[in-house]
């Protein structure tokens, strides 16, 4: 079997391209179902992220689809020019497509290297495959060994360790800093970009209210509407009451564009006798700065701002970058140790085929020379059972060598396309004949005298 | 029952606690993964309380006597491996990974207590009354919860400067939320008072019901008046802290100062003179009371 990679990512392809080729569920299921009944004995599996989409499948060696037969499919299934497609995808074959599919399975493809969503899409993918039927023997395998590698990737290099974006840093922190969120009030000051997508990340914490202010409430509350809050969990409140906010909160996160601090040492200190000493976690992430950085000196007052987030996220890509080097290692290891395994499943069927038809032909031939004994009379018999014996030994060897003899076809005007060299060489191999130098003469004397051998039995059976 | 098969299993035990012990640190570190660290560092604590409760045990029973605690060598057994399951429940419990690595050293300087309590300063009791047995108990698990909340303290303290030194490193995946270690605090801290005040009171009742033996100052002896000290700080904490007094990094300040009067307290009523009565007792320690001091077997 063959195993082909076709398919584009976020290196290759931009996101427009990516868009028009994604695909996820009955759009996928239809692409699979398409796809198998093009290709009845090919095994197909469509990974399809926001990243990437790429088709695995493993065929028979000499069956369809080639990858231009697969660009074609992606064609019609898509509508996509033909030109912008190749010039957009990747393919890759046999150990190349497997190790592909390790390494993305692993994280070590994604834009955001070792991130661990992909693994599940992965697997989601497969069964999906799974579910309409699309998954043999080999992509099983192929696709088992990737789900397993990946998980063994990360738990020995620690390559999904640590936060990649500062929203899932402030989480981090936050989590470090309180056990539960159900009872815990976050507090956003300012309505930005940033705020917006820090905030989807703590909003991932559960809290139990989440309250916006800013200058204009309006920006508030449209931010709130953006969040979907309703009024049991939140909402926008008056940039006046922010002393009140300040107390009530647990969680607060600026990133106004004040050119001043919008709240001060002087300002906090009032305010912590109301709080009750309760922690209070601080995230500013406005340049200039939003908060005083003597609060954060403020007993059980924890406060962060964009550079201390930023030098975790860092940190996190310099580890990871240092783990890529073990993790390529383990993808070769397995991607070997796959490719073996498929070569010899395939090995395997190959022995019995052909063990299946020598033991067809010997046994084509001993009805012959049966039937032609039980025509005999016992003194014919006699006198023929040597002649028979030798007559049935030689067609069977002639049948035997028929077909890998007429591969050597010394009549081809190129001996490299005509596979002579090969063919010869497998053949001194396979049988432990001669050194190479007297390939030429020992092929010819051999083929010469299984000729003479078929011409002798041919005048013999006229004879007869 | 002799002691030198009791020093040699503590001997034992003190060597796997040390051993969890620095594994447990090595695995704090942030270049280190930990699984494996991990499950060796819980099994060798599992051994090891396991081993010092089963030593508790054959103690007591080898001592064929009703009362469980015969001697210090005892309560200290008592004490690590009540350690030991608290902090192998809490661990699973209560989202506080770095409580092991916390309470092994503890853990393991209890033992090595043992050792010396065992092998040379051998401390034994004679209980003869409800009381005294109420009383020694009480003072045992209270230590033991005492113990509890100030290795919490420590890590409340490690974890709140690791994040204000905003170094990046991820101590709650290691230690826990400063939220879980300041229940743990008031939690513990909250049974163990409970626990010290039973052992006031019973000590209490132990010196009224041999009221003869006491000195007209018995009172403000060293022990009880700083017992009395302890156990004010203790209701003075417990009962201030809805009005925030004991809160973040000052309960974790209180619960490691309240172990550390304990332990003065301990420390003064054991250095009692032997045969000159103590600070407010007119004859030399009376048989019946907890701490009568008795050769070593």
């Amino acid at each position: 079997m063959r195993v082909l990679m076709l398919g584009m990512n976020h290196r290759t392809a931009p996101v427009e391209l990516r868009e028009r080729l994604a695909l996820s569920g009955a759009a996928l299921d239809d692409a699979i179902d398409r796809f198998r009944a093009l290709y009845p004995l090919c095994e197909f599996v469509a990974l399809s992220t926001c990243n990437r989409t790429e088709f695995y499948l493993a065929r028979p060696v000499h069956e369809p689809p080639s990858f231009a037969e697969l660009t074609d499919f992606l064609v019609a299934l898509h509508g996509v020019d033909r030109g912008v497609l190749q010039a957009a995808t990747i393919h890759r074959e046999n150990d190349q497509a497997v190790a592909q599919l390790f390494r993305v399975a692993c994280g070590l493809e994604s834009m955001v290297l070792g991130e661990p969503q992909i693994l599940g899409q992965v697997k989601r993918a497969y069964e999906q495959a799974a579910l309409r039927q699309a998954v043999g023997p080999v992509l099983h395998r192929v696709f088992q060994q990737a789900i397993a590698l990946a998980k063994q990737v990360r738990h020995s290099t620690g390559i999904d360790h640590g936060r990649v974006s500062v929203g899932s840093v402030a989480c981090d922190f936050a989590r470090q800093i309180f056990q539960r969120f159900d009872d815990k009030t976050v507090l956003a000051i300012g309505a930005g970009e940033m705020a917006k997508l820090t905030l989807r990340h703590l909003a991932k914490l559960r809290p139990g209210k989440l309250w916006l202010t800013n200058r204009t409430l309006a920006r508030a509350t449209a931010l709130a509407q953006q969040l979907g809050l309703t009024a049991d969990l939140g909402g926008a409140r008056s940039f006046d009451d922010l002393d009140n906010l300040l107390i009530e909160a647990d969680i607060v996160l600026t990133s106004t564009a004040a050119v001043e601090p919008i709240i001060t040492a002087r300002q906090f200190k009032r305010l912590l006798r109301r709080r009750r000493s309760r922690p209070l976690f601080i995230v500013d992430i406005a340049v200039p700065r939003d908060v005083e950085p003597e609060v954060g000196t403020l007993s059980n007052i924890y406060l962060y701002n964009i550079d201390d987030l930023q030098r975790v996220v860092a940190q996190t890509h310099e580890d990871r970058t240092g783990q890529v080097e073990q993790a390529n290692a383990m993808v070769l290891q397995a991607m070997r140790a796959c490719m073996t395994e498929i070569q010899n499943r395939d090995i395997g069927k190959l022995i019995r085929a052909l063990r299946q038809k020598l033991h067809d032909v010997g046994e084509a031939e001993l009805q012959r020379t049966t039937r032609k004994l039980a025509a005999l009379s016992q003194a014919q018999l006699q006198a023929a059972l040597p002649e028979l014996l030798e007559e049935h030994t030689h067609r069977v060897l002639n049948k035997i060598l028929h077909l890998p003899l007429s591969q050597l076809d010394r009549s081809a005007a190129d001996p490299e396309r005509s596979g002579l060299g090969f063919h010869a060489a497998a053949l001194r191999r396979l049988f432990a004949l001669e050194e190479e130098g007297n390939l030429q003469e020992g092929v010819g004397s051999r083929e010469t005298e299984v000729r003479s051998q078929e011409a002798e039995v041919s005048s013999q059976r006229r004879k007869a | 029952m002799s002691n030198l098969p009791t020093t040699i299993a503590l001997g034992i035990l003190t060597l796997l606690s040390v051993t969890a012990t620095i594994i447990a640190w090595r695995s704090l570190r942030p270049s280190q993964q930990g699984k494996a660290s991990h499950r060796v560092t819980m099994s060798l604590l599992g051994t090891v309380t396991t081993g010092s409760a089963v030593l508790f045990v054959i103690r007591w029973w080898a001592g064929g006597r009703w009362a469980p605690l015969d001697a210090h060598v005892d309560g200290l057994l008592l004490i690590a491996a009540l350690l030991g399951v608290l902090t192998l429940f809490l661990r699973s419990r209560a989202h506080l990974p770095g409580l092991t690595t916390f309470a092994l050293p503890l853990i393991s300087f209890v033992l090595l207590w043992g050792i010396c309590a065992s092998q040379w300063t051998f401390h034994g009791f004679h209980i003869i009354s409800v009381w005294s047995s109420l009383h020694l108990a009480s003072v045992y698990v209270g230590t033991a919860l005492f113990v509890i909340a100030a290795v919490a303290g420590v890590m409340y303290l490690y974890a709140e400067r690791r994040l204000r030194s905003h170094s990046g490193a991820m101590p709650a995946q290691r230690v826990g939320s400063l939220e879980a270690i300041e229940k743990l605090i008031i939690r513990t801290s909250a049974i163990g008072f409970a626990l010290l005040t039973v052992a006031l009171i019973t000590g209490f009742v132990m010196w009224s019901t041999e009221a003869q033996k006491l000195a007209p100052g018995w009172w403000y002896s060293r022990k009880i008046v700083l017992a009395l000290v302890a156990w004010l700080i203790y209701a003075v904490v417990m009962n201030v802290r809805h009005t925030t007094a004991f809160r973040g990094s000052r309960a974790a300040w209180l619960s490691i100062i309240g172990l550390v009067l304990l332990l003065g307290v301990w420390m003064v009523s054991v250095s009692l003179p032997l045969t000159a009565a103590p600070a407010g007792l007119k004859s030399p320690t009376p048989a019946g009371t907890a701490y009568a001091r008795r050769e070593s077997p």
